[in-house]
């Protein structure tokens, strides 16, 4: 792997040394999308959320964390990736045709679900952001949701998926709001140089949640259709690994400034948040006002982002393992599996958002926990079907590979199991 | 004579995997893994069974070597040499491996549909494949819901699912290149039009689509990619050689052609212009010159112009003797020697003519052109006024150039037709 990656740079480097660059970047600029979409979309409100709560309750301490995540995130990534531009076909297409009906039938209720919940999560994003801007969620919330279903069903994909790169230029919004809590370099160099490991409880189910909110289900099965769906072909592979790598580095960039800027504000000031609204509001008095609203405004972005994609790659992954039409360039009664359960989930995820008295918290908790249930299955079949040659012919995993590989869904198999544990026990 | 009593029962793919097999005294053989069917035949028969032996090995047993009695699969008085090294024979292949959970064309609904099941028919002991199962019945047998969901389904709703069967005869399996190649004598694919053909084909993955479109006749193949979305169209030409790449070129109508050799690569394109007839690789390099969003781009050359002195019935010997060849032959355009437009006719206008007339005393002189550098939304705009099906394309002398098909506008013109 590691010698592909520097031939990559290297095949790169020779086109911009034969003054073929602009021909290659806008090659590169061409093939990229899925990549960078998917791992952005990780940054939804329960990924921020999550780093929030980490920065503001142990300081600087976890942010070495987020280097071995960022290698993980690339590995699986890549192979999702791989197994998309070789074989033509979507992860759950392959694993519907490999491992069975029955299996396929009991993932995909599961997926569901925890889909679901994470559906429930980004609305509940969007009601936190806009009510810091002063509009009640018996607004922001119907309003989005009609947006989100319209855009999707209305538009064309190539025009979307145009607004969801967009989108992911307001990320940006972190590391400027990062900047302003005037940050302590020195401080933070040294935090990845002298990593440390607490042995308390509450540190290390922190370290998992955000290994868990960092590698999710749903990603590998969204990469892998959005990489088939652009017709990447084997020749261009070299550009979509540049793209997943791209994707991988910067959401872990944005993850390291909300990390850092909650370390640096709310912990040194001792303040105890519990969400990213709380977090958003204790930065105002800080590190100013701007930084409180790109905070809360960055915290939207995400959250609508998310609540565009999940659903859709849901409907997308559920109808391509049963075989049930499944295109935006369908009418709703020749495909009405499809955007019938495209509809169910944005409206069910928006719809109990507005019921009153509503245990959020556990809401977002739960489905944190069935997604790191069912990561490890998936890990373990993308892996059986990495290396099954009949459909990677000489793409398969390398020995090298392999050993990494196997190590990494190992750990955080280890982890999730460690964090389902922690859940039942608690 | 004896007339056979035994009745034909219909059977579920589902029901035999993973079903034992035992001898007459209740010892069992081995497990059911998969079985494999004659594909060439027209509803293929089951011909033996690909099992594991209780000693581990996979070894394939004969079908006919199997009676059921009393729900129990028995295989009587067998030899070593019943059992065979599973290695497949020509035209036989695995049901399961290459059907179950895959993806097939649906040649009836024009549709791709996942498998759930497969259905046999027990005949005479013989087991034949007669339909694919694409229902979500099928899909909860192969869960083991059946029974529960329809219980619910009756109990809640008084309903009662059916089956989704599709008869094998509407069946092409596309999982790999062989199932096509071997399926080349009763292709089911040509029942399908060409644009269908296009839709499937825009939904298979990478592999099934080359897979699916080698398998097509030269002239299908053409029609079929005049239908595609031209960056499939381009991924599918590029997989293939040069000679084969320019046969099916040649078959497409010219502006089609043009449109596609400018997508392709550079060195793609001049290769398999290299390969096509002199002539048409000529008219198409002409086209190639012109800008894509320009009427020169759009237009054909491929249509027929005729002197002012020719006769109505010459013409119509012309058409009748070209028309197979020709992009467009609803207008003629009658033009002098030296290329000027004089006038034109329709084809309708030219039939109910008097043979003996010349084109000169038929002709419509109100001629709509446009200017080979006009831009496609204003020819866009003049289709929607004039409502005509071609419209010539003149040079600065109204010298004419070529003809622009309504058709091939149709991507341009439809945004501005519902104003």
């Amino acid at each position: 792997m590691v010698e592909n990656f520097t031939r990559t740079f290297r095949d790169l480097w020779q086109a911009f040394a034969e003054k073929k660059a602009w021909k290659s970047f806008a090659l590169f600029f061409a093939l990229i999308g899925p990549g960078i979409i998917t791992s952005n979309v990780d940054n939804d409100a329960g990924g921020i959320t999550t780093y929030s709560l980490a920065g503001s309750e142990y300081g600087l301490t976890l942010l070495w964390t987020l280097i071995p995540i960022t290698l993980a995130l690339i590995i699986i990534q890549e192979m999702c990736a791989r197994m998309g531009v070789v074989s033509g076909k979507g992860l759950s297409d392959l694993i519907r045709e490999r491992f069975g009906a029955r299996i396929t039938f009991y993932l995909m209720i599961v997926l569901f679900l925890t889909n679901l919940g994470n559906t429930i999560s980004e609305f509940a994003g969007v009601a936190a952001s806009m009510e810091l801007f002063g509009v009640s969620k018996y607004i922001s919330v119907p309003i989005s949701a009609v947006i989100v279903w319209w855009l999707v069903v209305k538009g064309n994909y190539k025009s979307v998926e145009k607004v969801f790169l967009f989108a992911c230029f307001f990320y940006l919004s972190y590391i400027i709001s990062g900047f302003m809590g005037k940050p302590d370099w020195h401080a933070i160099g040294s935090s990845f140089l002298e990593p440390t490991v607490r042995m308390d409880t509450g540190w290390l189910t922190m370290a998992v949640g955000v290994i868990g909110t960092t590698i999710a289900p749903w990603m590998q099965f969204y990469l892998q259709s959005s990489v088939v769906d652009k017709g990447l072909k084997a020749d261009d592979y070299q550009y979509t690994r540049m793209d997943v790598i791209f994707g991988s580095v910067t959401v872990n960039v944005i993850a390291f400034f909300i990390i850092m800027l909650c370390a640096v504000t709310l912990f040194q000031n001792g303040i105890r948040i519990e969400t990213a609204k709380d977090a958003a509001m204790a930065l105002a008095p800080l590190a100013g006002n701007y930084a409180s609203w790109l905070f809360a405004f960055g915290l939207l972005n995400a959250s609508l982002f998310a609540a565009s994609i999940l659903p859709i790659s849901t409907a997308y992954t559920i109808c391509e393992a049963f075989g049930w039409e499944s295109s935006l360039n369908r009418k709703f009664l020749e495909a009405p599996q499809f955007y019938g359960l495209y509809s169910l989930m944005v409206f069910l995820g928006a719809g109990i958002i507005l019921l009153p008295d509503l245990p959020l918290i556990p809401i977002m908790y739960y489905s944190q926990v069935i997604n790191g249930a069912i990561l490890p299955v998936i890990l373990v079949f993308m892996l059986l079907l990495v290396n099954d040659r009949k459909i990677m012919g000489s793409y398969t995993n390398s020995f090298a590979m392999n050993v990494i590989s196997w190590l990494t869904v190992a750990v955080l198999t280890t982890l999730s199991l460690t964090m389902l544990a922690f859940a039942i026990l608690s | 004579m004896v007339v056979n009593q035994e009745t034909q029962v219909f059977l579920y793919f589902s029901e035999l995997l993973g079903r034992r097999i035992v001898d007459s005294e209740g010892r069992p053989i081995g497990k059911i893994l998969d079985l494999t069917g004659n594909i060439s035949e027209m509803y293929p028969s089951v011909t033996e069974i690909f099992l594991r032996r209780t000693d581990g090995k996979t070894v394939l047993l004969p079908w006919r070597k199997l009676t059921e009695i009393d729900g129990k699969l028995i295989a009587d008085s067998l030899q070593t040499e019943d059992f065979r090294e599973p290695v497949l024979r020509p035209g036989e292949l695995l049901l399961k491996e290459t059907l179950l959970d895959k993806q097939v064309v649906d040649t009836d609904g024009a549709k791709i549909r996942r498998v759930n099941d497969l259905q046999f028919l027990k005949s005479q002991k013989v087991l034949y494949l007669v339909h694919v199962d694409v229902g979500f019945h099928g899909l909860l047998r192969r869960v083991g819901l059946e029974r529960p969901i329809n219980f619910l389904f009756q109990l809640l709703f008084d309903y009662t699912m059916a089956d989704q069967l599709i008869s094998w005869k509407f069946v092409q399996p596309v999982s790999s290149p062989d199932l096509l190649r071997l399926n080349v004598a009763q292709n089911r694919l040509a029942q399908l039009h060409p644009a269908d053909l296009a839709d499937i084909i825009e939904e298979l993955d990478i592999h099934q689509r080359a897979a699916v479109f080698r398998a097509l006749d030269v002239e299908t193949a053409a029609e079929t990619l005049e239908e595609t979305d031209p960056k499939i169209q381009v991924s599918l030409i590029e997989d293939l050689d040069m000679a084969n790449a320019s046969d099916i070129i040649e078959e497409m109508s010219l502006s089609e052609a043009t449109d596609l050799l400018g997508d392709l690569p550079k060195d793609k394109a001049e290769g398999i212009l290299k390969e096509m007839e002199k002539d048409v690789a000529q008219d198409v390099k002409e086209l190639l010159a012109h800008p894509e969003e320009n009427a020169g781009g759009l237009m054909t050359t491929s249509f027929l112009s005729f002197a002012p002195d020719r006769t109505a019935g010459e013409a119509m010997e012309t058409i009748r003797r070209e028309a197979e060849d020709m992009d467009l032959i609803y207008y003629l355009y009658v033009v002098d020697s030296d290329g000027h437009v004089l006038g034109v006719l329709s084809l309708r206008e030219l039939i109910v003519a008097d043979p003996g007339k010349s084109l000169s005393e038929l002709m419509d002189t109100r001629i709509v052109a446009a200017h080979i550098e006009a831009h496609k939304d204003r020819i866009a705009e003049d289709f929607a006024k004039y409502g005509m099906l071609a419209m010539p394309v003149v040079d600065d002398d109204n010298r004419l150039k070529g003809v622009i098909l309504f058709k091939n506008l149709l991507e341009v013109a439809l945004p501005n037709l519902g104003r």
